[in-house]
């Protein structure tokens, strides 16, 4: 690779860099300065967004439904999809194909198209949960589906699972407890992709919340969309500390994969 | 009563028959190789042994006991398969370790006999180590370890070494035979390799379509195929048609002539049957020619003693064929 090339490579890397960065770091820098209209520079730098915004109880109670109706829905969607995958590879393998259409279904209908469906679907019997928080994992789950049986049918097939299943079937192990204690453990990987594919995108969901649960049960997105007239620096130090949060859950959870393997 | 009795198998998948009235048996202690090339059911009559895949109909009748009813659990059978199948999250000591676990035996129990196990693959230094950690050939010994620490009744071996280079796959060949002879296993050895099937077997089960073609030992499915498809699976014979076997010898026969070509001689062109030689391999330890003699076209292996010995394609030679070597085949 010679010199020139070397430095185009580095540049192309920098713009693009810049370009996923710099919307993050105004919106940073905007919500620590206490104004920043009329003038090219801001002001001063502040707290005191944060501040008020960590001390609204409406944020925080914001925040804890987010997080509630996310991993809700990510155990709801892991312990049925699991098994549920398990089966098709093992016993239906036919099955996966119908499966790679089924899961594309919750993208090929618009949020608004599917909500009215789902509120219709919820609000009579057996299962009334309209106006509740359930919907929203009743929901969730669907859109959630994609990403994490993409992400664990890919783990699933690199581990040649009937060659396991055999193997720990002769040296006498129950079906079960093949799927639990050689199975399982081997779709870590991938199940931690797929948890963490879906709770980035999940927390950040706000059609659906909205239109399915709205102001009676807030959820970060709805609370922010609630606070669009108030401060630019307000929701700005919203939007950092949501981006701080997924942040976060992300370290601790590659954090917990590394020290496990 | 043979230790290990196979009746009247059958399996069949659709429409498609897998294989047919299979009969064969295996003494205590005997290595008896399932031969024969991809799709002639070699594999899933040794799955049907494990309890892996149902049968049809028959009998697999071990100690006395018939098995087909029993899971694979119960069977009391060993496996080796062809993808090691080591289980990735767990240690070389834990894969081991997996079927005694499952018997519920004392922790010291399972230490010591893993610790006995794994020094006789010679894998005991690596016993901390994790599958994605260790070479092809280290992988196969230790699936080997685990198959052999429950003391199974019956050891099956599907294909083990194709997945390997050629040096290590003579190496843990090798291996296998001395562990099974030492632990006086009955196994039983899949393979479409010949070479792996006459260095290895006590006796050979050739194999076909779903049928039992010859079943023999080395020595006798070697010299005395009993059909065209078995000399031609085994070594590289010379396959005659009657015609030609004439041509060759002056006398008549029925049927398919087979002929080995090393048990065709080449000497000087005036003493025997003349022939020119079209061109040569060098196979190593032996030299391949291909000769012309009345027009048939034949194989002839000649011991590679020196290079001054090499003959130069398209000179004239005589070849002479002992009757004896001949092999009528149907």
């Amino acid at each position: 690779m010679s010199r020139v090339e070397g430095a185009y490579h580095k540049l192309i890397v920098w713009i693009l860099m810049v370009m996923l960065l710099l919307p993050l770091v105004a919106t940073l820098i905007y919500a620590l300065v206490s104004e920043w209209g009329a003038t090219i520079l801001p002001s001063g730098f502040t707290l005191k967004w944060m501040i008020s915004l960590w001390s609204d109880p409406r944020f925080l109670i914001a925040l804890w439904h987010s997080l509630l109706i996310c991993f809700g829905t990510l155990v709801l969607s892991l312990v049925l999809i699991l098994p549920l995958m398990f089966v098709i590879a093992y016993y239906f393998p036919k099955l996966d194909a119908l499966m790679n259409i089924l899961i594309l279904l919750p993208f090929s209908v618009p949020p608004v198209v599917s909500s009215v469906g789902l509120m219709s679907l919820y609000s009579s019997g057996p299962l009334v949960l309209t106006g509740t928080p359930w919907i929203l994992i009743g929901c969730y789950f669907t859109i959630a589906l994609p990403f994490i049986y993409r992400a664990i049918s890919n783990n699933m097939q690199a581990i040649n699972l009937r060659d396991l299943m055999d193997a720990a079937h002769l040296l006498g192990a129950s079906t079960w407890k093949a799927a639990l204690l050689v199975v399982l453990p081997n779709l870590r990987k991938g199940g931690m992709i797929a948890v963490l594919l879906s709770f980035s995108f999940l927390i950040g969901e706000f059609v659906f919340a909205n239109l399915l649960a709205g102001s009676r049960y807030e959820t970060l997105q709805v609370y922010l969309f609630n606070m669009r007239n108030g401060s630019g620096h307000f929701t700005s130090a919203l939007v950092i500390s949501y981006f701080v949060v997924v942040l976060g859950f992300t370290w601790v959870a590659n954090v917990l994969n590394k020290e496990k393997s | 009563m043979s230790y290990l009795q196979v009746t009247q198998l059958n399996k069949h998948y659709g429409h498609t028959q897998i294989f047919n009235n299979i009969d064969f048996t295996a003494k205590e202690g005997e290595f008896v190789t399932l031969l024969g090339p991809s799709g002639c059911g070699k594999s899933t009559l040794l799955r049907c042994l494990a309890g892996l895949t149902s049968v049809d109909s028959g009998q697999i009748i071990l100690q006395g006991q018939d098995i087909v009813p029993l899971s694979p659990q119960e069977r009391g059978i060993g496996m080796v398969f062809q993808s090691y199948a080591l289980f990735p999250n767990m240690t070389v000591e834990g894969n081991v370790a997996f079927g005694l676990k499952m018997q519920k035996l004392s922790a010291s129990e399972i230490h010591r006999r893993v610790g006995d196990v794994l020094a006789l693959v010679e894998m005991n230094e690596y016993s901390k180590r994790f599958p994605h950690q260790l070479s092809g050939g280290q992988c196969q010994r230790v699936a080997l370890a685990r198959s052999l620490v429950t003391q199974p009744r019956l050891l099956l071996l599907d294909e083990p070494l194709s997945a390997l280079d050629a040096r290590i796959r003579k190496h843990l060949r090798e291996q296998i035979r001395r562990i099974q002879r030492e632990m006086n296993l009955t196994a039983i050895f899949v393979t479409h390799d010949q070479e792996e099937a006459l260095t290895m077997s006590d006796r050979i089960v050739l194999m076909n379509k779903g049928q039992i073609v010859q079943n023999a030992d080395a020595e006798t499915l070697y010299t005395a195929p009993v059909n065209a498809f078995a000399a031609g699976f085994i070594g590289s014979y010379n396959l005659l048609t009657a015609e030609q076997a004439q041509a060759l010898t002056g006398q008549s026969y029925g049927g398919q002539v087979a002929i080995r070509p090393e048990s065709i001689v080449i000497c000087a062109p005036e003493q025997g049957i003349s022939a020119r030689i079209l061109h040569h391999s060098l196979l190593g330890s032996v030299v391949r020619y291909r000769v012309l003699a009345n027009n048939v076209e034949l194989s002839v292996d000649v011991l590679n003693r020196s290079v001054d010995s090499l003959l130069a394609d398209g000179i004239e030679i005589g070849l002479q064929l002992d009757l004896v070597t001949l092999r009528e085949v149907a």
